[in-house]
């Protein structure tokens, strides 16, 4: 059966207007709590997305940093090319997920981010950034929490590359997207859109196409998981975590202070 | 430059089986394994399962027939660079 529940239709996070809840109200209060006004002015910087297509930097790395970049929809990731035109893919920027709050520091970008899948993007000037992080701490504090979640990624993602095999390695990220797409309402059960190619997926785990297709073939046969067109459904949560050794304490949610 | 090629059968964990040890003056220098029909547009092509010294390349190339494979291979193994 194709499975293409709409994301963010099962776990509660649709609103009574029928819109899916904002996925960066949702990220941060999965670090910290925030009060009726921090949701009321994340609410509205995020107001009027602009819709990207798929394959286009948001901005490339010698660019100017010119703002924070907060994907609503779609995925988007930080890559680096080589000069044969070789890509590492070094994070993934999912609903509710910005780029540096920090970039406004630095005089040009090291590496460059775009959109894997078509997206919703907001740009957030630097000026307003400035104007949250001094006037509302409760979203301050959320939003730091948040930097050491991506650095806590990083690491775990450096893990992977590293130290794990190509099953494993493919297993770890299936599992952590489950729970950052959970955290932001755009899962269906244990399901949720995997808009990218193979090739995005070799990119961002070190491996060959060829060895992510056959991957992703065993984890099938294995019954792990089922991916129908870019829907994917993990169909033995368990198996596939141990697979993985995955533990979810990078990621920091429950609204408790990162460690 | 001359090659030897020797079939074997790789155990990939995938239905990616039929391969060739590739040899050049007595030294296995290469690993070439047909794309079976799970890669569906690539089937049929030949994948760097493994290169050894020269041929080493992490990025995986493919190759169309066993002649392009083997172009390949001695154009590395002719090469000055590492």
């Amino acid at each position: 059966m194709q499975d293409n529940d709409t994301a963010g239709a099962e776990d509660g996070t649709s609103r009574p207007d029928g819109r899916a809840a904002n996925p960066l109200i949702l990220k941060l209060e999965s670090l910290a709590p925030l009060s009726a006004d921090d949701r009321a002015v994340l609410e509205r910087i995020s107001a009027k997305p602009h819709l990207v297509p798929a394959g286009t930097d948001l901005i490339g790395e010698g660019d100017k940093p010119d703002g924070v970049y907060l994907v609503l929809d779609g995925i988007a990731c930080r890559y680096k090319l080589r000069a044969s035109g070789a890509r590492q893919i070094m994070a993934y920027l999912v609903p509710g997920d910005y780029c540096d709050l920090d970039v406004a520091m630095l005089k040009a970008m090291d590496h460059s981010i775009g959109t894997l899948s078509a997206c919703h993007v907001v740009r957030i000037s630097l000026d307003v950034i400035q104007a949250l992080l001094r006037d509302h701490p409760g979203i301050t504090h959320a939003l730091r929490l948040a930097t050491l979640v991506d650095e806590a990624t990083l690491r775990e993602w450096l893990v992977n590359v590293g130290r794990r095999s190509a099953e494993e390695r493919i297993a770890h990220l299936m599992c952590e997207l489950l729970l950052r797409l959970r955290a932001v309402g755009r899962t269906a059960g244990d399901g949720y859109a995997l808009p990218i190619t193979q090739e995005d997926l070799a990119d961002t785990t070190g491996l060959t196409s060829v060895h992510v297709n056959r991957t992703l073939g065993s984890l099938k046969q294995r019954g792990l998981i089922a991916l129908s067109g870019r829907q994917l459904r993990i169909l033995d949560l368990a198996g596939l975590e141990t697979l993985a050794e995955f533990k979810p304490n990078y990621l920091h949610l429950g609204g408790r202070d990162a460690a | 430059m001359s090659l030897q090629l020797q079939p074997v059968q790789v155990a990939t964990g995938s239905e990616d089986q039929e391969s060739q040890l590739v040899f050049h003056e007595g030294f296995l220098v290469a690993i070439l394994v047909r794309l079976s029909d799970l890669h569906e547009t690539d089937a049929g092509k030949w994948f760097l399962e493994a290169g050894f010294g020269r041929v080493t390349d992490i990025s995986g190339p493919t190759f169309a027939d066993i002649d392009e494979a083997q172009a390949w291979i001695c154009a590395r193994l002719g090469s000055s660079g590492t």
